[in-house]
């Protein structure tokens, strides 16, 4: 097929006139069963590139592409051009799944998306087996590369494959963001002759600004201050899931119309969320960097960042999500450049700690060694042998299955690790070298964030692009730069938000009389964690007063004057009387009798020494009891510990309390932990 | 080799081709130089010119090419969970049964899981009845016994009885063994899971010549029996009777000019091992040895072993037959230098190759099988 017949076919189909020249040059590459890497920005009409021959080919095109939102979206779009097209993916039933599996076997499907998470499915690769593929399609490819900036095991094995198709088969990876270093890698791992097409990555609509403050409380109030400044609707992304919550109830507060997205929500708020951003519900929905990947929305009319990102590529990848209609668009990113006692900048840290803490212990490493060179177990098994967080573990096994040390096995409808016969040892210079590279990374972030010139071709020069387009359009260049410069209402404000704050502990559950929580702050973002520490780890004596106020100004705002018939608390494991001491105090002002009949009825352990939600939950289970039950048939109680973690102790009481009758269990704690696993 | 795994698996399991004619369309890609994926890629025309295939062929290996991608999937998931998929021109693929099953029964494909190392080893087979009486069983645990001595593999069928029990007293002596499978390898977790511990220690190998999620059924283990025979360099039987699966493979070996040795049975077991004796089965005792003159015949074809003199040249025409670390080198040879005079000879010369890892291995330039003269001797 020609250029001018392809055209003719995607008029029909597509209603577009033409293809631009590097979209043909890639589907003309496709025809002819070639392997192509595809580097252009987003909203170039990548997808076209492969959506065009898919509708030319006999068989199926399968596209793995980690972004659900995405695949969503192209389906939807496919299919109101009358292509038949599907995805699989974790958001839909198992049957749901099943069906669209079938429909792909039996011809009737022309495109299959599908997340590379899949590829450790038994049941597709079964179905594989009875498939009639015509190509496949690896999108946001720089996530196949360590080198990358969102690099995703899972592809592991996609690549595997795509090395082991027959040679004629056409290859297509696309990515909008891909250094001269991850282009490399990803050629190098899809192998067989690979041709890359590369565009330029300038975006002229964009405009660029930094703004350096001298504290936390500064972002908030110049937001607050400029948000409803800002043309159209946006997503200000911060560093953390807390920071989504804190943004979200500052602005509530403020009153300002924005709502909060985090993967810790499920996945039907998730979709709600990302529907409302379609139809601009709010003025900005506070994200982690969850959102907006793959979303087909191309008015976003500006992207806040509150925390630096890792690195120039992750900063460009995710502003690259806005302004995809061309129009101005306002890019804006804080930076706190206050020192700390060590002269180290405050929003250094947290990408920092990212860096550290972005591997586990070689330690815990070889605990998981161990562990496996006995028998062959499942993740949850692992986890409790060696008492490692899933997130741990997962990392663990992720790395350990890359260096050929243990390998996943299907044994019946189960994942078990088995480690492997003439294992090499662990290489933990790899781990090194990669560390370096994101010290490197982050330090090219920071040259952005202090930059003195065009601050668009930094981006571009950083990922590989010299086409030497001249750029203006940033704060360092034609515009006026953003200053700081709060009004004293707005900082009142802000004050008395932040004495007004309280974080919710969610522990509801249908078979349990137990209602969400409150806490009196996060233990990790104030100094109530460090008081709490005091006296509990180093003799500090009583809980402080100060925390008692806190603590009841909490309770009041949550449970407003509630009647409550009792008081009780947590009996302790290792930290004598504070907590009973403190629930007294508690009693006294709240005119709320307090009762010591609550008590433990086995040995536990601190919670603390278990890594995760599986052992927390077992050290707990079955070790409370009540000693006059007969008391709590019909009563309402008041539930008081000093911290709230994984919450597997509040909710195993809750359990016991409403076993003996309790209709409400109302859960109240000094602070909560940030980050809990599971 | 990787990329080849898709093709090879595509050769391997087109139905109703003879072993003997892939093996043969093997060779002659071998002889041409060309690799398995261009075969996959030849027109009609080579196809029936330079490989025979009739028109019925024709229409099979087009119907295997379309699968190609499917098997690519295959591979991977198999690759991933790591069991190990040998052709025929892997250099890992058991000599011994290359050699004695030769191009007409050779399997084109091996699925393995566990210590490849260990169909290099000499090996014997303990064949023998599901139910076998003690004697037969003291006369396996003696053999496995003395194999797992010498540093010999033993190879089972994985059925019970006599099979069972080779492997048992195998693992029981701490010596090596293949279990070679009656079904696809992807289908035996339940062993991979008793195994563990001797498939992670390299003591145990397990071999499959199936499709790989093919269930267990009588023709499969019909099929495995030749496997068995062709992995050992000597087979011991333990009972047989006359007929059934260990009879037909005895008898099958025998008339392949195989060294069978039988169990002598005392007068009052009633069993066909006599008549195995009769028909060219060299007897043994219970602790699996020869009756005293056969033991001179065998000596007699060592000492007539014709002897190279020169040390160097027998290393070096050594590494032309596989990949091996100095140590290996020295044990196989039975030379008088030590490992690291060989390590230091084989640094210094330039048609050897060393393959990294712990310990170094040594490799012969010239030793790819292109350059083989034959793919089967």
């Amino acid at each position: 097929m020609n250029r001018q017949e392809a055209e003719i076919k995607l008029k029909n189909t597509f209603g577009f006139d033409h293809f631009y020249d590097e979209q043909w040059e890639t589907i003309d590459l496709l025809f002819k069963g070639k392997r192509v890497l595809l580097i252009e920005k987003t909203g170039y009409g990548k997808s076209l590139c492969f959506q065009f021959p898919a509708t030319q080919f006999p068989g199926l095109t399968v596209i793995f592409s980690p972004l659900i939102a995405l695949m969503r979206d192209q389906v939807k779009g496919l299919n109101s051009k009358g292509i038949k097209a599907k995805f699989i993916n974790s958001e839909q039933t198992p049957e749901e799944n099943s069906l669209t599996i079938q429909e792909a076997i039996s011809g009737k499907l022309k495109i299959l998306y599908i997340a590379p998470e899949r590829q450790e499915n038994q049941e597709w690769i079964e179905a594989t087996r009875r498939m009639n593929l015509s190509m496949i399609v690896i999108d946001e490819a720089h996530t196949i590369s360590v080198w990358g900036h969102d690099f995703r095991p899972a592809f592991r094995r996609i690549i595997n494959l795509v090395k082991l198709l027959p040679q004629n088969l056409p290859v297509l990876a696309t990515t909008a963001t891909a250094t001269k270093r991850v282009q490399e890698d990803i050629e190098k791992q899809i192998s067989g002759n690979i041709q890359t097409i590369r565009g330029e990555l300038t975006r002229e609509n964009f405009r660029l600004y930094v703004i350096c403050v001298n504290s936390e409380d500064e972002k908030l109030l110049w937001l607050a201050e400029n948000l409803h400044i800002l043309e159209g609707n946006g997503i200000i992304y911060t560093g953390t899931r807390v920071n989504t919550e804190i943004y979200s109830r500052w602005f509530e507060f403020s009153g300002i119309n924005a709502t909060e997205y985090n993967a810790g929500l499920d996945s039907d708020s998730r979709k709600e969320i990302e529907n409302g951003l379609m139809n601009n519900r709010w003025k900005a929905v506070i994200s982690t960097n969850a959102l907006g990947m793959g979303i087909d929305k191309s008015d976003i009319r500006f992207i806040v960042h509150t925390q630096i990102p890792a690195s120039p590529i992750h900063y460009y990848q995710e502003i690259g999500r806005a302004g995809r209609d061309g129009k101005p668009t306002r890019l804006i990113l804080f930076y706190n450049s206050t020192k700390d006692e060590n002269g180290i900048e405050e929003d250094v840290k947290l990408p920092q700690a990212f860096i550290d803490g972005g591997r586990p212990r070689i330690k815990n490493y070889s605990k998981v060694i161990n562990v496996l060179k006995q028998e062959p177990l499942g993740e949850r098994q692992i986890m409790k042998a060696a008492n490692l967080k899933q997130t741990q573990v997962r990392v663990i096994k992720a790395d350990l299955i890359e260096q050929g040390i243990i390998k996943e096995v299907i044994y019946g409808r189960s994942k078990k690790y088995e480690y492997q016969f003439n294992a090499p040892e662990l290489n933990t210079k790899a781990f090194d070298e990669l560390r370096d590279q994101k010290l490197k990374e982050l330090s090219a972030m920071l040259e952005y964030v202090n930059l003195k010139t065009s601050r668009m071709k930094f981006l571009c020069d950083y990922l590989g692009d010299n086409s030497h387009t001249y750029y203006q359009n940033c704060d360092n260049t034609t515009l006026e730069p953003y200053l700081i410069n709060p009004q004293d209402q707005t900082i009142l404000k802000l004050q008395e938000f932040r004495e007004s704050y309280f974080p919710k502990l969610i522990v509801e559950s249908t078979h349990s009389n137990i209602v969400n929580g409150v806490a009196s702050s996060y233990y990790g973002v104030s100094s109530v964690g460090a008081a709490l520490h005091r006296s509990k780890y180093e003799n500090g004596g009583d809980f402080p007063d100060f925390l008692l106020k806190l603590t009841l100004k909490a309770f009041r705002k949550k449970y407003g004057q509630e009647k409550f018939d009792f008081i009780v608390y947590v009996p302790p494991t290792e930290s004598g009387d504070l907590v009973k001491n403190f629930a007294e105090k508690l009693s006294q002002v709240l005119k709320v009798p307090i009762s010591h009949k609550l008590i433990k009825t086995g040995e536990t352990q601190p919670q603390k020494i278990f890594k995760n939600g599986y052992l927390k939950k077992e050290n707990v289970a079955q070790k409370f009891s009540y000693s006059r039950p007969d008391e709590l048939t019909g009563k309402s109680v008041i539930l008081f510990d000093d911290i709230f973690d994984s919450g597997s102790t509040i909710k195993e009481i809750g359990n016991v309390l409403t076993k003996f009758g309790v209709i409400k269990i109302a859960p109240l704690v000094i602070a909560k932990t940030v980050g809990g696993d599971i | 080799m990787n990329k080849e795994l898709t093709y090879w698996l595509a050769l391997a399991h087109v139905a109703k081709i003879q072993t003997k004619k892939k093996n043969e369309i093997i060779v002659r890609l071998f002889e041409k130089g060309k690799s398995i994926i261009d075969f996959f890629e030849f027109e009609h025309s080579a196809w029936e010119n330079d490989y025979d295939l009739n028109q019925p062929e024709l229409k099979l290996f087009e119907e295997a090419k379309k699968e190609l991608s499917t098997y690519a999937f295959m591979v991977e998931d198999l690759l991933e969970q790591g069991y190990g998929i040998l052709p025929i021109t892997s250099q890992d693929y058991s000599p011994t049964l290359k050699k004695n099953l030769g191009k007409t029964y050779a399997p084109p494909v091996l699925y393995t899981k566990g210590n490849l190392q260990i169909m290099k080893e000499k090996s014997i087979a303990i064949v023998g009845s599901r139910k076998a009486n003690d004697i037969s069983l003291e006369f396996t645990d003696n053999v496995a016994k003395n194999a797992a001595k010498d540093y010999k593999v033993v190879v089972s069928g994985f059925a019970k009885g006599v099979d069972k029990q080779a492997l048992d007293s195998a693992i029981k002596y701490k010596g090596q063994s293949i279990i070679v499978l009656p079904q696809g390898i992807a289908t035996f977790q339940s062993g991979f899971k008793k195994y563990y511990k001797q498939i992670i220690d390299g003591d145990v190998l397990v071999l499959s010549t199936f499709y790989p999620k093919a269930p267990w059924s009588v023709q499969l283990a019909m099929a495995r029996n030749p496997i068995i025979y062709g992995l050992a360099s000597e087979i011991y039987v333990a009972e047989s009777s006359e007929k059934g699966g260990t009879w037909s493979g005895v008898m099958d070996g025998l008339k392949k000019g195989r060294e069978i040795y039988v169990r002598k049975p005392s007068a009052k077991e009633s069993n066909a091992n006599h008549l195995l004796i009769s028909k060219g089965g060299k007897a043994v005792d219970l602790e699996g040895n020869l009756s005293s003159h056969e033991i001179k015949e065998e000596t007699k074809s060592i000492v007539s072993e014709p002897e190279l003199n020169n040390t160097e040249e027998k290393i070096i025409e050594f590494l032309k037959t596989g990949v091996f670390p100095a140590n290996k080198i020295v044990d196989t040879l039975k030379i008088d230098w030590s490992a690291r005079k060989v390590s230091e000879f084989l640094k210094s010369r330039q048609e050897i190759l060393t393959v990294k890892g712990n310990p170094i291995k040594f490799a012969h330039k010239n030793r790819s099988i292109q350059m083989q003269k034959s793919l089967f001797d």
